[in-house]
C-alpha cells in the first residue's frame, strides 16, 4: 500500500510555550497540536480532521518535566510519554489506577511515543487513561495567549471529542493531588480482545473510615458521551456502611445514570448491564484495597 | 507548501533530502531513500510493521512527521547488519521460523531490538509483553517469541 494521503500543511516547531499558543491563536481550528503524533497523524491521514497548521511542542524544554507538585502530589509536563510514566515508581506506588491504565495498553510503541496529556486532549469518552486520572481527580494547567490557568478535569470534557480549550490555548501539565490516606482504588475496563479500544471502563477511588464509606469517587468511560463521574452513585454510597449490599445498590444507580450508544463494539443495552457489572467488582476491589 | 532541504541520520549515514512537512518517516524511509524494508501496513499506528528505532526509542513511522525527526539517529532494518554475518536477531528469526509472509518481520525484530537493548535476558512473558504492539497476520507468534529468546541467548554470549 503507498503511504500519504496527507493534505499538504504548514508545519512549526515551537520553542516556547508563548509561541505555541501565539500560533494557535492565530490559526484557530485550522491548527493542531503535534505532542507525540500517535493520533494526529493518523487523523490527518483519513481526512478526519482538516488541519491546515501543525505545532510541533516536542521542543519545548520543561514538557518533559515529572515530579512532586509542591503539595504532596505529583504534576508532570504535555510532552511525558505514557512510557516514563508507566515506569516511574511514584505512579505505580501512589497510583496505581493510573499506571493499570496505561500498563494495559498493548502496544509499546504507542506508549514510547504518546503522551497522557495528548490521550486526555484527544476527549474519546473511551479513554482508558483519562478514566484513570477523572477518578484521581486530576487538575490540568492549561496555558493561553493571555495567561494561564488550572481546570478540574472535570470540567475539561464538554462534548464527544470537544474540550473547554478556547482558541490560542493548549494543557502543558497535569497534576495529581496527594491520595487520600487509606483509599483504595481499582481499574477496569472491558474490551473486545486486549489491544482494542475499550468497551467500557470505570475507575474508583474509595476511603472507608470505621466501616463508614467516606469518600467515593466513580469515573466512568465509554458511557456516556463524555466521561463522567456517577454522582448518584456517589451520594447513594457515602455515608453508608461498606458492605457488598451497599455496593450492589451503588453500581446499579451508577448504571442507571450511563447514556451509552451502540456501535461496533457494543450495543447500548449490552453496556448498559456491563456498567452495573463492571462498577461493582470495581467497588468491591476498592473496598479490599482501603481495608487493607 | 514549503519544501526544504533536510538533514536525516539514517543507519550511522548521513543524508540530504528534499522534504514537504506532511511526509511521514516511514515514506521517506521507501520513497525517498528507497530503504524499503521498513513496511508500509495499517498506516494507523496499530500493527507495528512501520517500526523503528529514533534515538533508540521504538517508532511508528508511519505516526511520524520525517521532518520532526531531522538531525535524530534512525535504525532501520537495513542498517542492523552490514552483509553477512546477519544481526543474531535475523540470523534467530530465519533459524527458528519466526518468518512466514515475511511482513511484519522488519518491525518486528526493529521492536525486539529495543526490548533486548533494555532487558537482554527477557521471560516469555515479557517478550509478549514487549511486542505486543507488533501484529503477526500469519499468527507465528509462537516461533517470533521463540526467535526473540534465541536471539538474547546468542546476545549474551558475546553474539553480535
Amino acid at each position: 500500500m503507498k503511504g500519504g494521503g496527507m493534505k499538504p500543511f504548514e508545519y512549526f516547531e515551537a520553542n516556547t510555550v508563548k509561541e505555541a499558543t501565539q500560533l494557535l491563536s492565530n490559526y484557530g481550528e485550522k491548527a493542531q497540536i503535534l505532542a507525540g503524533g500517535i493520533d494526529l497523524i493518523p487523523r490527518i491521514r483519513k481526512g478526519d480532521i482538516k488541519t491546515e497548521y501543525v505545532v510541533n511542542i516536542q521542543k519545548i524544554p520543561d514538557l518533559d518535566h515529572i515530579g512532586p507538585d509542591g503539595n504532596q502530589g505529583l504534576k508532570f509536563g504535555a510532552m511525558v510519554k505514557l512510557h516514563s510514566l508507566e515506569n516511574l515508581k511514584a505512579i505505580q506506588e501512589k497510583y496505581p489506577i493510573f499506571y493499570e491504565a496505561i500498563h494495559q495498553i498493548t502496544s509499546v510503541q504507542a506508549k514510547y511515543m504518546g503522551t497522557a496529556v495528548g490521550n486526555l486532549c484527544v476527549a474519546t469518552p473511551a479513554s482508558d487513561v483519562a478514566t484513570a486520572l477523572y477518578a484521581l481527580g486530576a487538575e490540568l494547567k492549561i496555558a493561553g495567549v493571555k495567561g494561564e490557568r488550572t481546570e478540574p478535569i472535570e470540567k475539561f470534557y464538554l462534548d464527544y471529542l470537544r474540550t473547554s480549550l478556547k482558541r490560542g490555548e493548549m494543557v502543558t501539565g497535569v497534576s495529581l493531588p496527594k491520595p487520600s490516606p487509606g483509599a483504595g482504588t481499582s481499574f477496569l475496563n472491558l474490551a473486545r480482545t486486549r489491544s482494542d479500544i475499550a468497551k467500557m471502563c470505570v475507575a474508583v477511588a474509595l476511603t472507608v473510615q470505621d466501616g463508614i464509606c467516606r469518600e467515593v469517587r466513580i469515573a466512568m468511560g465509554a458511557a456516556a458521551p463524555t466521561l463522567f463521574r456517577a454522582t448518584k452513585a456517589e451520594g447513594a454510597l457515602t455515608g453508608q456502611k461498606a458492605s457488598l449490599q451497599a455496593i450492589a445498590a451503588a453500581a446499579k444507580t451508577a448504571s442507571e445514570e450511563t447514556r451509552p450508544i451502540t456501535d461496533l463494539r457494543s450495543t447500548a443495552e449490552y453496556r448498559k448491564e456491563m456498567a452495573n457489572v463492571l462498577v461493582r467488582r470495581a467497588l468491591e476491589k476498592a473496598l479490599e484495597k482501603a481495608k487493607a | 507548501m514549503k519544501k526544504e532541504i533536510a538533514n536525516f541520520e539514517i543507519n550511522g549515514r548521513p543524508y540530504e533530502v528534499i522534504v514537504t512537512p506532511n511526509m511521514t518517516l516511514s515514506e521517506l524511509l521507501r520513497d525517498s531513500l528507497d530503504l524499503t524494508g521498513t513496511k508500509h501496513a495499517c498506516e494507523v499506528g496499530q500493527c507495528g510493521s512501520c517500526t523503528v528505532l529514533v534515538e533508540g526509542k521504538p517508532t511508528l513511522s508511519c505516526s511520524t512527521l520525517a521532518i520532526a525527526v531531522r538531525d535524530k539517529a534512525i535504525l532501520t532494518i537495513e542498517g542492523l547488519s552490514q552483509g553477512r554475518p546477519l544481526h543474531p536477531l535475523q540470523q534467530a528469526f530465519i533459524d527458528s521460523g519466526g518468518i512466514q509472509c515475511g511482513f511484519c518481520t522488519p518491525g518486528a525484530i526493529m521492536m525486539a531490538k529495543a526490548l533486548l537493548d533494555e532487558n537482554p535476558n527477557p521471560t516469555r512473558q515479557e517478550i509478549k509483553e514487549g511486542l505486543g504492539g507488533n501484529l503477526c497476520r500469519c499468527t507465528g507468534y509462537v516461533k517470533i517469541i521463540d526467535a526473540v529468546l534465541m536471539a538474547a541467548e546468542t546476545m549474551r554470549k558475546g553474539g553480535k
